[in-house]
């Protein structure tokens, strides 16, 4: 098999702050014609400054090749001057980049963006096709990307999509000239699963119908299984273990990859840890709850009109409890954590903890001491001018201590965080984002609460950290004695952590029950085409996975896409 | 994403102090501009130790010596009365930091506290502070300074309530925008979930966010107030003589232009290298501490 690209003996350092630092040392890899490959590893393993390097938008300085050669068809990319080099975007090498959103000009309709690709193209490569017959191309292209109504998303702009239409406009300008080499960065990790499921298999589609050749940068070892022929596992800078993609997840041999492997949350099947302990006695009793928003628009900003974010949800979460609300992206479970902490009132219904409505309370010292917040994204649920004893110290100073008393407090809590107690007057951007989650969890500690709402406590995080997180709430929970209402759009982390799960589509819950129940027999069909869209890492599970028809998933997916295969 | 603000490989060993002192020192232009500020700050603080002449700041007069050019003795030349045009400017440098001083250290604070509460509370408080900062800003402030001087007597303390009444306007529009960006961001939530005051999140979380855009602010303006100071003079309405002030000398020196161009030059030279170095120094500051204005 020819190679179409090859990288050999790569090596890159970066410098900055009078610092020198490898990061990449001596990579080899190469892709050949026709394969998927697939890069692996976590943030800051190299991996996007490998593909950076290989279309020529690495920063230089900072960066600086030291040694080694990229081939992509017979030229050697590091030595061709800017035009050659630009000549090869998009007819040579083509990216799909991560985040649809981002990755548009708002203000320009899809049709100018990607026109523009074509017109400048055309004028590199010295052709001409006038515009109508650039027209008639791109809504070929759109065709190959499955979006039928090519006229009216021509004529949208990038905000009037959604999220999965964007990402499908996106891998549509990759292949507006035909590129041979196609490469994907993290591809539908910004979006909803059963979104992302659809996006997969579109680039599967596409790589055997255009005879492209893949390199998929990721870290998500379930997309690898689905798309990859071959793996490389980058760590440090360096190419670990490479193999082919039954190898590698097979009998993985480098203790990295073991230790990646294991890392990641089973879905089904025998490794499948399941937490089967019963709540004692009802502590958040949610009845009837509905939430609606104004909507407001016209002259004068005027209120025109309720957007149901909750609707007549119930739920009795019991102490001890483990109890996970899953849903995708404007289900409404951010809302209920609201609720839930009080920051926001319902307009019908009432939520009770320890049998007192929360509207009786709520905001009061008591409250604050019975229930906490752990954030999502503790780069934003830290104040970077703080340091981290000034943070600690927040709940404490508020709750009546004083000044030696809340000394001693903030090295109780490092420590039962496992951070060392000279971090307390370092600032966040010092700190790991996996640190980072632990100062924010023990912040919500500090004042010994009753309950802790998690919210997506480590979507941030890479999959080994995530684990380590995982384990330090489970040692908590049983230290303390916590009730978690753990709220996630991760199944299989819920699968293993959650003791009891509801499942929230567009406001309402659609099911709820001990975890082994919903996962093993889920009643509802977005249940299960959640549970079927959920990328996982053997055999074992894609077998277990709940099957639905197409027409299920269209009924429940409304907003959905669906490609028919 | 750049490698170095990559969330789990944080920079070993260097404090963002440290970080942003290395991005100061690797820039020549704010280097330079840092440099001229101490020299002017420095030299207003000593003015009596360094002048050649001190009596050359108040009103003396040495006609044997009017109308010199620049000269060893006098680097700078003499004025229509015989005193020394550098000694002149030193004091004048005096007269102008403490301008500054003055108006930065009230239009600052006030300019800041608005701005946090509109951006932190929001709905009405917000419509009202900012849409009277909006009213303030569209009055043309030379104008208005001229009104306000006129009306008051022109000296140095009614110049700078004149300059301090139009100069918060900015500090508020600029926290403002800060705040209302900070709230979006989790640790503000954060704070409230744990029960902390108002008091505090304004001045404990947010405030601190703001330190580094006011920094850069202030040392933007110092050299806008010099300048606005010196127009005032110009104008007559600002210091009066026979305290030496750079505005007024220029505008005494210009009656003797060409023939007699150091009395002008000499000072317009002078407000120039002030200003300039606050200005880089403030650019600067600017791309140290990585932040928009």
């Amino acid at each position: 098999m020819s190679r179409i690209l090859d990288i050999k003996n790569l090596s890159i350092d970066f410098t900055a702050y009078g610092q020198t630092r490898r990061v990449l040392n001596d990579v080899n890899m190469y892709v050949g014609q026709g394969e998927r490959v697939s890069l692996i590893g976590q943030s800051g393993s190299g991996k996007t400054v490998t593909m950076r390097t290989i279309i020529g938008t690495l920063p230089m300085p900072p960066g600086k090749v030291e040694s080694g050669s990229i081939n992509y068809d017979g030229q050697s990319l590091l030595d061709l001057n800017v035009q050659e080099r630009n000549r090869l975007k998009g007819t040579g090498i083509s990216i799909v980049l991560q985040d649809p959103m981002l990755s548009f000009n708002p203000v320009l309709t899809i049709k100018r963006q990607m026109d523009d690709i074509v017109r400048y193209s055309d004028i590199r490569m010295g052709r001409y096709r006038n515009k109508s017959d650039r027209e008639a191309h791109l809504m070929d292209t759109l065709r190959k990307v499955r979006l039928e109504e090519g006229s009216r998303i021509l004529n949208s702009y990038p905000m009037m999509l959604s999220g999965g239409m964007r990402q499908r406009v996106l891998i549509g300008m990759a292949l507006l000239n035909r590129p041979k080499l196609l490469i994907a960065d993290e591809p539908g990790t910004a979006l909803d699963v059963t979104t992302q499921a659809e996006i997969l298999q579109l680039i599967n589609i596409l790589v055997a119908e255009e005879g492209l050749s893949l390199l998929l940068i990721t870290h998500n070892l379930g997309v690898v299984r689905e798309m990859a022929d071959r793996v490389y596992v980058m760590e440090r800078g360096q190419i670990v273990e490479t193999g082919t993609r039954d190898e590698i997840f097979e009998k993985p041999e480098h203790d990295y990859t073991h230790k990646l492997m294991s890392a990641v949350p089973i879905l089904y099947g025998s490794k499948v840890k399941t937490m089967e302990h019963e709540g004692l006695k009802p502590t958040i009793e949610i009845n009837h709850v509905s939430k609606d928003f104004e909507t407001r628009g016209g002259w004068l900003n005027r209120v025109t009109g309720d957007f149901r974010a909750v609707n007549d949800v119930s739920l009795t979460i019991q102490q001890g409890d483990i109890f996970g609300i899953a849903g995708e992206s404007g289900s409404g479970k951010t809302t209920m954590a609201k609720l839930i902490l009080g920051l926001t009132k319902p307009t019908e219904g009432q939520i009770s903890i320890y049998g007192r409505p929360i509207s009786e309370f709520a905001g009061t010292q008591e409250f604050r001491k019975l229930i906490q917040i752990v954030y999502q994204n503790p780069g934003s649920s830290l104040n970077p001018r703080r340091s981290i004893a000034d943070q600690l110290a927040v709940p404490l100073k508020f709750t009546g201590h004083n000044k030696a008393q809340i000394k001693t407090r903030v090295g109780e809590l490092l420590e039962l965080v496992d951070l060392p107690q000279d971090y307390a007057s370092m600032y966040p951007h010092e700190l790991s984002g996996g640190q980072k989650q632990r100062v924010a969890i023990a912040r919500a500690l500090s004042v010994n609460p009753k309950i802790l709402v998690l919210d997506e406590p480590t979507s941030a995080l890479d999959v080994l950290v995530q684990s380590t997180v995982i384990d330090l709430l489970h040692r908590l929970r049983s230290e303390f004695n916590l009730t978690y209402v753990f709220i996630s759009h991760d199944l299989s982390l819920m699968r293993n952590f959650c003791n009891r799960v509801a499942v929230m589509l567009r406001g309402n819950v659609v099911e709820e029950g001990r975890v082994a129940d919903i996962f093993d027999a889920p009643s509802h069909a977005y249940t299960r085409a959640l549970l079927s869209a959920i990328p996982v890492i053997s055999d074992e599970e894609e077998a277990s996975k709940p099957k639905l028809k197409n027409e299920e998933r269209d009924a429940v997916l409304a907003t959905s896409t669906a490609l028919e295969v | 994403m750049s490698i170095f603000e990559d969330p789990d490989v944080p920079l070993r060993g260097l404090s963002s102090r440290q970080m942003a002192s290395y991005r100061f020192r690797r820039n020549p232009l704010a280097l330079i501009g840092a440099f001229i500020v101490f020299s002017v700050v420095f030299a207003a603080i000593f003015a009596p130790l360094l002048v050649p002449s001190t009596e050359s700041a108040g009103a003396f007069v040495d006609f044997r010596n009017r109308h010199a050019p620049p000269s060893w003795n006098h680097p700078m030349g003499t004025d229509n009365v015989g005193r020394d045009i550098l000694s002149r400017v030193i004091f004048g440098y005096r007269v102008s930091l403490g301008l500054v001083v003055g108006v930065l250290g009230v239009a600052v604070p006030f300019g800041v506290l608005l701005g946090l509460v509109a951006g932190y509370f929001g709905g009405w408080t917000e419509t009202i502070i900012m849409r009277f900062t909006d009213i303030m800003l569209a009055l043309p402030p030379l104008a208005m300074a001229l009104a306000i001087t006129a009306v008051l007597s022109p000296n140095l303390i009614n110049a700078m309530i004149a300059i301090t009444l139009l100069w918060w306007t900015w500090h508020t529009r600029l926290i403002y925008r800060i705040v209302k960006g900070q709230m979006n961001e989790d640790y503000v939530e954060a704070a409230r979930v744990a029960g902390a005051s108002h008091a505090h999140i304004l001045f404990r979380e947010l405030l601190p966010n703001c330190f580094s855009a006011v920094a850069v602010k202030i040392s933007l303006d110092a050299g806008f107030v010099i300048l606005f100071g010196a127009s005032l003079s110009f104008l007559g309405l600002g210091i009066q003589p026979p305290t030496p002030d750079l505005g007024t000398m220029v505008a005494t020196g210009s009656e003797y232009m060409p023939e007699m161009w150091w009395q002008a030059v000499m000072p317009g030279f002078s407000i120039l290298y002030a200003i300039l170095g606050f200005n880089l120094l403030g650019d600067g500051l600017r791309d140290m501490m990585d932040v928009e204005l």
